[in-house]
């Protein structure tokens, strides 16, 4: 399997580790629940709860023995094909915005 | 009874590159290695958002024109490579007329970035060797998986990767081609082995370290 680091080009994926499922987002707190729910549910979502297909994945991976930098890959759990990596600051600055 | 102890100054590669020749006796060596004992050693790494910041201050302050991604730069004496997104290996080779007092150079950098960057001394925790030889290329070939034929590796880029399956970061100084490569310390005993297996049906010659700093066998 080769992931094509937005920074340092093609690499092997023995040089990157395996960090989760990039389609959750973190609860703020306990915050987010919403009426009528117990107050963890966000975070029992956020932990345990996982659409799991057959076919395309999008997950945190990090480029340890290289730049060290975050990615989200795209990945088919059916064929190993990679569809694309994007840096994962980048994803996340689009998605919530800048940090308050 | 409190008993006096001193700490003395001791290579990565200490005990470990001892000079002769190895392997393969016949015909010119395949590789030649020096240890490279004399390079402090700065990892820089930029605060979030503030890249452009660092290497603006880093140009100002030491007229150094940090590396974009993949390669290294040099300012004199003074060679930076890029490690990663934000992130430095910045170096003084003490030895040379470098244009920082032996002992200042971390210092000085970590003046240079201005609270933009975190600046980290590394001169002991990372050993430095220099790699030349006819067969360097085939050396590094068994244990790395990047491709060092010309048309895609060349002087002046660099890269953080595995070497024999310990992280590295080399970088082409020249077409000969000469290799730096860069090894924690604690990796050393590790890499050293993989090397010298790997060079020894080519021949490998190993410079002697004549610097105080490479520490007694």
């Amino acid at each position: 399997m080769r992931i094509p680091c937005p920074h340092c080009g093609e690499r092997g994926h023995e040089e990157f580790l395996y960090l989760g499922d990039a389609g959750v987002r973190r609860p703020d707190g306990m915050a987010e629940a919403k009426a009528g729910e117990p107050a963890s549910r966000p975070w029992m979502d956020y932990v345990y709860l996982r659409p799991n297909p057959a076919g395309v994945h999008r997950e945190l991976w990090q480029h340890v023995h290289g730049c060290r930098a975050w990615l989200v890959v795209t990945r088919d759990t059916r064929t190993h094909a990679i569809s694309g990596a994007e840096d994962a600051r980048t994803v996340a600055l689009a998605r919530d915005g800048a940090p308050a | 009874m409190a008993e006096h102890i001193t700490f003395s100054r001791r290579g990565a590669f200490a005990g470990l590159a001892l000079p002769g020749r190895f392997g393969q006796a016949e015909g010119p060596a395949g590789l030649t290695v020096a240890v490279r004992t004399t390079v402090a050693i700065a990892q820089v790494v930029a605060r979030p958002g503030r890249t452009d910041e660092v290497s603006s201050a880093v140009a100002a302050a030491m007229g150094l024109t940090l590396p974009a991604p993949l390669r290294v730069s040099a300012a004199g004496p003074v060679v930076a490579a890029w490690t990663g997104p934000g992130r430095w290996l910045v170096m003084q080779d003490e030895a040379g007329s470098g244009p920082y007092p032996a002992g200042s150079f971390v210092g000085r950098v970590a003046e240079a970035c201005r609270g933009a960057a975190s600046v980290t001394d590394q001169t002991d925790a990372q050993g430095v060797l220099r790699l030349s030889g006819p067969r360097t290329r085939d050396v590094l070939a068994k244990g790395l998986a990047l491709d060092l034929h010309p048309r895609a590796f060349r002087a002046g880029m660099a890269a953080s990767t595995l070497c024999g399956m310990v992280e590295v970061t080399l970088w082409q100084t020249d077409d000969t081609p000469t290799y730096d490569v860069a090894v924690m310390r604690g990796y050393a005993g590790s890499f050293w082995h993989w090397l010298g297996e790997s060079a020894a049906e080519y021949g490998l010659v190993v410079a002697p370290q004549d610097d105080a700093r490479a520490g007694a066998g």
